[in-house]
């Protein structure tokens, strides 16, 4: 622009005006056409098969709140959570409340995190783990519908079938066991509140982790 | 599961990589993943000194570290650095990262080698022939598509020196430095501002007048990892306001960003290669813009148009032209209220005419590529003179120097007839018209919001600023009740007017400093001689409107020349414009001359040697090439040193003596470097400078010109 604005400081102040009330007057929309599973938006159905071979829909957890859990057993991010038993310990405090947790594997055949059921549930064994189920997304749909990126990447669905959080898992994104012990776990605090019938307090973060091995 | 390993070498230590490499899949151990290596640039540290050191890491083929944001997964190098009493480590320097596509996702980071510098300060109270020990634990993970953490615990010692002997760099690891810093991104030289919607990010950088052809591709890589879809493309358009990047954002970040910095990276074609420039946007504006087409946000720009058109009646240049449409009212509250309703419509329509029409002008030039924005009446030299001037004869007939069409005995005295009718259209028109130069810099905010939307909803937007600039006197005449109102006629209408003058005069003293910008101090004088040469073309009309004699011919025939002088004298404003383009201008006052083939012979007769540096505003790579090399202290110091004469042509606006310059040396477009050197024909520099290939060039030159004279006295000897 040719003209600068301190030469009239009428037409300046004026200015400043206009530009302050075009702020004002653009508050945003809630509208949200995007693909993506959003915070508040309904959480995409899906329909899957778990380690026994039994049909899970989320439509079959309605009135529930549902975590889901992506994950890869041989992820080192996935590894810490388990071997520092805090994953294990989560999912028990949650089931035990009553909440549905899913294990989703999305590892397409032949790609790190590609498990047998038979595999799947060993695993659970020998790690002490308590998910509601574990369940194949071996074509990669359901990943791909919430927008999973990583492992452990972290969906929480309210009884009403909203998403209310997504991100990662809690706040420290290493691969170090030393710090499960100093990180803010975004989805116990999701849950709690919750269960407590108030807002989440943080229904976003990072998702940190392994890529999800995709069936490309 | 530990191994160590270390080798000491003369100037820098390689240390060991540690691996942690338990996966059951991973193929190799980390230790063959990952060599990692702590380089310091020079060979001894002296007291106070801020020095490079980097970490090399050079990954196994195919496999990747991270860059600061990892993209959709994955994880940033990290440094720890463990250092002797009062020194101090700044951030991991990161070079530019490449998007790494890894199935449906994207990831940020480096392949095959990378090299992350960063600064350390010594203490300045360093003992002398000591030994600093530097050290740092490197964390990384690194990934094909699985991944493996790895860390390093790296060390390197170096002697201290005294402040004297500082060290220059070393041939080994100076070379890696240079070669690492050249990896980094540059400063952006423009502005930049995110543009944020609740579904849209737009990246804007002011990158006024690129070549939209010339603009590959480009690419942003934002420091948040939850601002955008990593993987998804990014939609690239070069517009009038520079380069615009929609970019599709992350559902992981609710509401408005705090954070939009990052990197820009742009492929720039340069003949027939392509050129990849990375700069870096450390601050970024964030605008919360309209969603385009929500029906509530245009009524509400519309809305704020018609208040900001309320507002342009009190500007200095408007409120003249309203107040005397009001005076006229004064003068005639005797109409009869059709004739008044009918009078203020049709000035409404004079308004709303002459925007829309200024509007449309502007759109179909954008809509027909032009990189224009509002405003671009007055980036025209001519058009500032030209409003300088009718808005100067306006005041010179308020303040009775003469009397014109509009005036308010002439508007006034003929309200019924057509001919005030159609003077009532006139004078909505020259409202706008006037307005203009006061409505730039305030609407150019406004209205840039009515910029990005449809051709339709601008159109609303200037329809609503029209109505606003319309409406007081269209209010007046359509209640009659209130001229009723307005005091008495009388002579104080006549002072008034007079008074009105002076606002007007105020606008012409803004607008010719306007165009001092744009004119070089000889067309500007040229220009104010207009503005007498007008004075006196109004003088002598007002002679020729009184007197009927010759002596009225004559001046009629004196108002005609003068008229046409002021013409001529307008239209050489452009010219002058086009010949001092802001980059010669800016280049004068640091020892660099103007490029013309006659200087440039001149130079070479007298043997001196001679850098041509060919350059354009829209030229990004001629850009960082000035800043990286061209600029450098060193290159200016062994520019004077060496009694190198610069010559910078700007190809900016179209000049075919540089075009056949270039053309000479098979080019067809800038950058282009040529150094001459005594009469020979001269050496073209690479298209992509860094300032060591400029100092090498320089050097050649000089020992072939020592050569050259050592050649002499042995050749008289013979």
């Amino acid at each position: 622009m040719m003209i600068p604005r301190r030469t009239l400081l009428g037409v300046a102040l004026l200015g400043g005006a206009a530009a302050l009330s075009v702020g004002l007057v653009c508050t945003p929309s809630t509208a949200n056409p995007g693909a993506q599973a959003r915070i508040g938006g309904a959480a995409p159905a899906f329909t899957v098969v778990d380690t026994n071979g039994k049909q899970v829909s989320l439509a079959d957890f309605k009135g529930k709140t549902v975590v889901l859990e992506w994950t890869n057993h041989d992820c080192p991010y996935v590894r810490k959570h388990y071997n520092g038993q805090a994953m294990q310990g989560l999912q028990k405090k949650w089931t035990d409340k009553g909440v549905v947790w899913l294990s989703v594997i999305s590892s397409a055949r032949g790609e790190q995190g590609f498990v047998t059921p038979e595999q799947a549930n060993k695993l659970t064994t020998d790690r002490g783990a308590h998910p509601t189920a574990v369940v194949f997304d071996t074509k990669g749909d359901v990943g791909r519908s919430y927008g999973a990126t990583v492992t452990p990447h972290m969906y929480i669905i309210k009884a009403d079938g909203t998403l209310a959080y997504m991100g990662g898992i809690d706040d420290k994104a290493t691969t170090r066991l030393d710090d499960l012990k100093t990180a803010k776990n975004f989805v116990d605090t999701a849950l709690d509140e919750i269960a407590q019938g108030k807002p989440v307090s943080t229904t976003t973060s990072r998702p940190y982790g392994c890529t999800v091995k995709y069936q490309s | 599961m530990r191994r160590m390993r270390s080798a000491p070498l003369l100037v820098f230590v390689l240390l060991s990589i540690l691996g942690w490499q338990q996966p059951a899949r991973a193929a190799a151990p980390a230790s063959d993943l990952v060599k990692a290596e702590l380089l310091a640039e020079p060979g001894a540290i002296t007291p106070g000194q801020t020095f490079w050191v980097g970490v090399r890491l050079r990954m196994k083929e195919h496999w990747h570290t991270y860059w600061r944001n990892p993209g959709d997964s994955g994880e940033a190098t990290s440094i720890t650095w463990e250092l002797p009493q009062g020194f101090s480590a700044g951030p991991i320097q990161w070079p530019t990262p490449t998007r790494i596509p890894v199935g449906p996702l994207a990831n940020y980071g480096y392949d095959g080698e990378t090299t992350l510098l960063s600064q350390i300060t010594a203490p300045a109270d360093l003992a002398p022939s000591s030994e600093v020990a530097i050290n740092a634990h490197v964390t990384w993970l690194v990934c094909e598509k699985e991944c493996i953490p790895g860390e390093a615990k790296l060390s390197l010692t170096l002697p201290a020196a005294a402040a004297a002997s500082a060290a220059g760099s070393n041939d080994g690891p100076g070379a890696a430095f240079e070669a690492a810093r050249s990896r980094l991104p540059q400063m952006s030289p423009w502005p930049a501002r995110m543009d944020v919607t609740p579904d849209t990010l737009t990246l804007q950088a002011a990158a006024k007048g690129l070549q939209r052809d010339a603009i590959r591709s480009a690419q942003f890589f934002p420091f948040s990892e939850t601002l955008i879809r990593h993987a998804d493309p990014q939609t690239l358009a070069v517009t009038a306001d520079g380069l615009s990047l929609e970019l599709p954002r992350s559902a992981l970040t609710i509401g408005t960003p705090n954070d939009a910095r990052g990197v820009l990276v742009i492929d720039e074609a340069i003949g027939d290669s392509t050129v990849r420039h990375a700069f870096a946007l450390g601050d970024v504006a964030i605008v919360t813009a309209a969603p385009i087409g929500s029906l509530g946000t245009i009524l509400q720009a519309a809305l704020l148009a018609l208040l900001g058109g309320l507002i342009l009646n009190l500007m200095p240049c408007v409120f003249p032209v309203l107040s005397i449409k009001v005076l006229s009212l004064i003068n005639h509250a005797g109409q009869s209220a059709r004739q008044l309703r009918l009078h203020g419509l049709i000035y409404t329509a004079g308004v709303l005419v002459t925007f829309v029409g200024l509007a449309g002008v502007l759109l179909a030039l954008r809509a027909g590529g032009a990189e224009i924005g509002w405003g671009f009446q007055l980036q025209s030299p001519i058009a500032v003179a030209v409003l300088a001037y009718v808005l100067f004869s306006m005041g010179l007939s308020l303040s009775g120097v003469f009397h014109f069409g509009y005036s308010l005995q002439a508007v006034g005295g003929n309200l019924a007839h057509r001919t005030g009718l159609s003077g009532a259209f006139f004078a909505g028109a020259l409202a706008v018209v006037v307005a203009t130069p006061c409505t730039a810099p305030f609407m150019g905010t406004a209205l840039g919001f009515a910029m990005t939307q449809p051709a339709a909803v601008s159109l609303v937007v200037f329809l609503a600023l029209g109505l606003g600039l319309a409406l007081p006197f269209l209010l007046l005449t359509l209640a009659p009740q209130l001229v009723g109102r307005l005091p008495r006629p009388g002579a104080w209408m006549e002072t008034v007017k007079q008074a009105l003058a002076f606002p007007i005069y105020a606008t012409v003293a803004w607008l010719m400093w306007v165009l001092a910008q744009q004119v070089g101090a000889s067309q500007l004088f040229a220009a104010m001689i207009g503005l007498v040469l007008v004075a006196l073309a109004a003088w002598s009309f007002s002679i020729w409107q009184t007197s009927g004699t010759w002596g009225g011919r004559a001046a009629a025939a004196v108002a005609v020349a003068c008229m046409i002088t002021t013409a001529v004298a307008v239209a050489g404003l452009q010219r002058d414009q086009i010949e001092a383009s802001p980059a010669a201008q800016t280049t004068a006052a640091a020892g660099i001359e103007p490029f013309s083939q006659r200087r440039l012979d001149e130079l070479r007769a007298e043997n001196r040697p001679v850098f041509v540096n060919m350059t354009a505003a829209w030229c990004i790579t001629c850009l960082v090439n000035e800043r990286v090399a061209l600029s450098t202290d060193a290159v200016k110091s062994a520019f004077a040193t060496g009694n190198i004469a610069y010559l910078k042509g700007d190809w900016t606006n179209r000049n075919p003596e540089i075009t056949r310059i270039l053309e000479r040396h098979g080019r067809s477009g800038v950058p282009l470097y040529l150094l001459y050197a005594g009469g020979d024909e001269p050496v073209i520099l690479p298209q992509i400078l860094t300032a060591a290939t400029v100092l090498q060039e320089i050097d050649r030159i000089r020992d072939r010109n020592s050569q050259r004279r050592a050649d002499l006295p042995t050749s008289a000897k013979e």
